[in-house]
């Protein structure tokens, strides 16, 4: 088996260092989080993250743009960015010579960007035109809106931003965004793969040791949104989306959720696949999976199909949530943790993959779970705890979307 | 890492590399059939054809096949292009063998009826789906729009008429053809025992009859034809741009991927510059894509109809640049860094190996060990992209826009 040590290393002002060797990879991928994602930002500047994730690459320490862009292509570097609820992500995988080279490049980045206005610009259009691009791509849009619409606010703040809102935004109010929320206490860096964790704790003490934290504040939570919206266009399918509350990853169920939801639809046997796809031809695209945050959890289905056929893969999809505590079998248990584990072990084999979850493990639980203990608890699941579970979670009250040319009576279903 | 390879009395090639450091290996059937062998009216039968294989054999119902996958805990599934058709799955080694005798046995299947109509539904879906995807419809279009009268101009999914009128018996018939075990490549990858593996294909597949399975290789330069298509519902313009593009058989395709990362890589190329760094397109990519027998270079932007107009000349200005000074060192420099990193990243995974191993047996006929590409890739020179440039003429383009209506743009 796969030796999985997490290095952890905390510098003094706070900075969280992790990493996980993979011994027999000629790769390296790092991956910088910094608490400055869609929900930990004020209102009123939604997809501000955005433009942050592109104006901090726009010229950073002695390199301008095109400078430091070329730098990391002379790299090779594969480039990893992103936004989620709670982070702004900046990372790289690359041949493991050069990672001392490119974390260089991205503490730049992140310590001595150059943020001029001139920059700022196109930064902030791109990430209007991003938004704009979302209403030709429904499948995506639907998925937003729901955890938008799911989640207390600002939890599922749209990631991708707000039209209105980055209209408005300007250049010095994005300054003291970054001012306010690159807080270096809070900031997790994690490492997978092939490297010297000595070597790189010195670099990051070098470069982020002298710099304090400054105590960003936690959001402060408001209650759930509506429980469905419908969003008009006259596509060739309607997008579904539906969402029910799961309990949290470091809650002591977890593993009984994961191997409930897994049930429903981890693999082609699973509920959904089988009553929506398999057994009645409704749906090319049809599948849940747990989508869990710090605070709050769900889990989110998406089911894509003709107009004509809404209503009836809606009501299929809601009876196999609601059914799904119904006459579970031993061997349904037993595919769901086989799927589970082989997925865990499978995910871990690349540095990048493995990077985010080191990473996501420290932010939700305070520590990174080895490969062993994820696998260890999946195994102490039973055909009972996922029974009792589902018994006091029921996946009865959903959140939904949709995007389509006419709205689909959930109504009805809720009330029956 | 150790290759093997065998070959069985009925033209199945069995090829396996070995890598005893892997959590996990992977297995696979590439099958040397996609739209490009299909006439007209049977256009989608590919595609059709790989859902209807995870419906069963004469033992086992389609439910039965999707038991038996995940009790093993694999990642399964298949894929169909204009050229080839793959079947694959991930798997930790103690699986291995059982998922493989699975495989084995859904190469012959049963295309029952009943579950011919039920998936027909499926494919009308999914069809509908990717319609509600413009960066794909737009490339479906354009492929069809510079392929002419090539074969490759056909569309995997192939469209509801053809999907309508399809039946049973003409995939049986389409089957019995393509499916021949020497049109057929397996491949493993990953930590395994090659003999014990190959042993199970050995004795599932020597009894499988062979026909003759051929295809024309025609190289097609490309019509080079411009349109623009509307539909109501769209927001943004969706570009597509094809052009002529070299064989995966020559040996040129290594200085072709390196073209394609030096204009149109999604971060540090020329069309990002001059297009997304200036946020005239919210994206702008290029690919090469190596086919039997010729390739073609092709790309996607994205961009708002008041910048329509100026991402055209753009895009023309970008192609004069190339015609007339080439790429840089510095450039190649760069792409060459890019795609050796992304080489060597996709390869670490036995699933990632799988494909380019099995790829290059099909098109090539012979093993290519990593180190091979990775050579093959820090040989290219300056004059070997410049040379494309002159040969290819990438600024002579197939071109189609999908947008929303005229009227509509202010």
């Amino acid at each position: 088996m796969m030796t999985t040590t997490p290095d952890t290393h905390i510098l003094d002002n706070g900075m969280v260092i992790l990493g996980e060797p993979m011994p027999h990879v000629a790769s390296a991928a790092f991956n910088f989080m910094i608490p400055a994602g869609a929900a930990m930002l004020p209102d009123g500047c939604c997809g501000a993250a955005n433009v942050i994730c592109d104006w901090i690459f726009r010229g950073a320490g002695e390199r301008d743009s095109r400078q430091l862009s070329d730098a990391m292509d002379r790299l090779g570097l594969h480039r990893m960015d992103s936004v989620s609820s709670s982070h702004l992500s900046v990372g790289a995988a690359m041949e493991a010579g050069n990672l001392a080279a490119a974390i260089d490049l991205y503490a730049d980045t992140i310590l001595a960007p150059h943020l001029t206005d001139e920059q700022f610009a196109p930064a902030r259009e791109l990430a209007i035109d991003a938004v704009h691009s979302l209403d030709d791509d429904p499948r995506q849009k639907v998925a937003l809106h729901l955890r938008d619409q799911f989640y207390p606010h600002p939890l599922g703040r749209n990631t991708e931003g707000n039209v209105a809102e980055l209209e408005q935004l300007t250049a010095e109010q994005t300054r003291r965004l970054i001012a306010r929320r690159f807080d270096i206490s809070q900031m997790l860096f994690a490492v997978t793969g092939r490297y010297d964790f000595p070597a790189i704790c010195r670099q990051l003490e070098d470069r982020f040791g002298s710099r304090r934290g400054i105590d960003a504040p936690e959001p402060q939570l408001k209650g759930p949104g509506r429980h469905y919206t419908h969003i008009p266009n006259d596509g060739a399918q309607v997008h579904i989306g539906l969402m029910t509350a799961c309990v949290k990853p470091a809650d002591e169920d977890y593993y009984d959720a994961r191997v409930a939801v897994s049930v429903l639809s981890g693999g082609m046997s699973a509920r959904l696949f089988t009553e929506v796809r398999e057994k009645r031809g409704l749906c090319y695209a049809i599948g849940a999976r747990y989508h869990g945050l710090r605070n709050a959890a769900g889990v989110l289905c998406y089911a894509g199909t003709t107009p004509d056929k809404a209503r009836e893969t809606f009501d299929v999809t809601a009876e196999q949530f609601r059914g799904l505590s119904e006459g579970i079998t031993q061997d349904e248990i037993n595919r769901a943790k086989a799927g589970l584990k082989s997925a865990v072990i499978m995910h871990s084999e690349s540095s990048s993959n493995r990077v985010g979850g080191i990473g996501m493990d420290h932010y939700l639980l305070g520590r990174v779970r080895s490969l062993d203990e994820i696998k260890r608890r999946i195994d102490a699941t039973t055909l009972g705890s996922v029974r009792d579970f589902l018994r006091r979670h029921p996946f009865t009250d959903f959140t939904v979307v949709t995007i389509g040319p006419r709205p689909i009576d959930v109504e009805q279903q809720r009330h029956e | 890492m150790s290759f093997t390879t065998r070959q069985l009395d009925n033209g199945l090639v069995l090829i396996g590399e070995v890598n005893p450091s892997a959590e996990s290996a992977a297995v696979g059937f590439f099958v040397r059939t996609g739209a490009r062998d299909e006439i007209l009216e049977i256009n989608g039968v590919s595609h059709f054809l790989e859902h209807m294989l995870f419906k069963g054999t004469e033992r086992l119902s389609p439910c039965e096949v999707n038991e038996a996958f995940d009790r093993t805990g694999a990642q399964f599934n298949a894929f169909t292009s204009e050229e080839s058709t793959v079947y694959y799955a991930a798997v930790l080694p103690e699986y291995l063998e059982e998922v493989t005798r699975l495989w084995i046995e859904l190469m012959r299947p049963a295309l029952r009826e009943e579950d011919f109509a039920i998936e027909k539904n499926v494919i009308k879906e999914e069809i509908a789906m990717y319609m509600d995807m413009p960066s794909f419809d737009v490339m479906d279009r354009c492929r069809s729009l510079h392929f002419g009268e090539h074969p490759c101009a056909n569309s995997v999914l192939g469209s509801i008429e053809s999907i309508d009128a399809l039946s049973a018996g003409r995939m049986r018939e389409y089957f019995n053809r393509r499916y021949s075990p020497n049109n057929l490549v397996f491949a493993c990858t990953g930590r395994f025992d090659p003999d014990r593996i190959f042993a199970a294909v050995e004795q599932g597949c020597s009894g499988w009859p062979v026909e003759p399975a051929d295809r024309p290789m025609e190289h097609c330069p490309g019509s080079g034809l411009r349109r623009r298509i509307e539909k109501a519902n769209l927001v943004r313009e969706h570009i597509c741009l094809m052009s002529e593009g070299v064989a995966a058989q020559d040996g040129r395709r290594f200085a072709a991927h390196m073209l394609a990362c030096i204009i149109g890589d999604s971060v540090g190329s020329r069309f990002y510059w001059e297009l997304v760094d200036t946020a005239l397109a919210d994206e702008a990519s290029m690919q090469f894509s190596a086919m039997d027998g010729t390739g073609v270079f092709c790309s996607y932007i994205s961009c708002a109809g008041n910048k329509l107009q100026t991402v055209y000349g753009v895009l023309e200005r970008v192609f004069a640049q190339l015609a007339a000074h080439g790429v840089t060192e510095d450039e190649l420099t760069m792409a060459r860094n890019k795609v050796l990193s992304t080489l060597v990243l996709k390869n670490e995974v036995p699933m990632g190996r799988l494909v380019d191993l099995g790829f290059n047996w099909m098109y090539l006929g012979r093993y290519c060990p990593i180190e091979q590409d990775v050579e093959a890739i820090k040989a290219v020179t300056v004059e070997d992209v410049v040379g494309l440039i002159r040969d290819l003429r990438p600024g002579r383009f197939t071109c189609l826009t999908l947008g929303p209506l005229t009227e509509s743009l202010s």
